[in-house]
């Protein structure tokens, strides 16, 4: 087929990291929400786990991802969760990390695209 | 798709209410007849956490597609104004109009710096928001690159 398994699981990364920033989002408007509890999307562990199973292929179509709250970290005396700081940097790792999947796969379409001589 | 654009924008409407709120407490610290001919009460904006219920979350409900728990964040909002019913202070100050018969005055409950530690909160949590708003813009727009 046109497209492989590692095209599949790019795709399934952007749209992860498309989640993930509407949750990180969500998390940075209620900075000043007492008793806010932060919520994350772990896709990672999503796609780790699509790309292990048998039909990885279907699996990655099939994949969704879904903010979880996290009660891990620690709470402020107003009940919120959240640190703006940590929210911040895990923003920008997640801009970077969409970016990448975005650029890696960019470059191989542009490699199919050489294959079909349509220029890339 | 534009989820987390909208998500920031509850953010920014928020925010800037705050500091509108925090401006009317600061502009009315010396008011000793508010609206109702008391002394100026301090108001309080109360926010609280919205779920997403747009129309994309609906429709990617009724399709079945989008996450699978189907709550999907959906930002802050405004629960209300409050104010805040502690009483100010009272000054000595017999030649105020609003003196008692003593020559105390009672005035609003507004503490000065407390305010601007609000304002300068306010105005660091709307910059945050800018920040993801501009994060996510850049991510679609990295995403509609693919099709160049």
């Amino acid at each position: 087929m046109l497209f492989d398994t590692t095209q599949n699981a790019l795709e399934a990364a952007i749209s992860g990291a498309a989640t993930r920033q509407q949750a990180l989002a969500a998390n940075l408007a209620n900075a000043n929400t007492p008793g806010y509890q932060r919520v994350d999307v772990d896709f990672h562990s999503s796609l780790a786990a699509a790309l292990g199973s048998e039909d990885a292929k279907d699996s990655l179509h099939s994949v969704r991802f879904a903010a979880q709250v996290d009660a891990s970290g620690a709470t402020r005396a107003d009940g919120s969760s959240v640190d703006v700081d940590s929210e911040s940097a895990k923003l920008a790792a997640n801009a970077l990390e969409h970016q990448a999947a975005v650029q890696v796969a960019h470059a191989r379409i542009g490699i199919l695209k050489a294959a079909m001589g349509t220029g890339a | 798709m534009f989820d987390a654009l909208n998500v920031s924008a509850t953010g920014l409407t928020a925010e800037r209410l705050r500091m509108d709120v925090t401006a009317e407490n600061l502009a009315n610290a010396q008011t000793t007849r508010g609206a109702d001919g008391q002394p100026y009460r301090r108001k309080e904006v109360v926010l609280s956490e919205v779920q997403s219920g747009g129309f994309g979350a609906q429709l990617a409900k009724a399709v079945g597609a989008g996450s699978g728990s189907g709550s999907q964040p959906g930002g802050v909002e405004v629960a209300g104004i409050t104010q805040d019913q502690t009483p100010g202070k009272l000054v000595y100050d017999p030649g105020h109009p609003d003196a008692d018969a003593k020559g105390y005055v009672r005035m609003p409950n507004v503490d000065t710096v407390a305010e601007m530690v609000d304002l300068i909160s306010a105005s660091r949590a709307y910059e945050a928001n800018v920040t993801a708003m501009n994060a996510a813009k850049q991510m679609f727009s990295k995403t509609l690159d693919l099709l160049r």
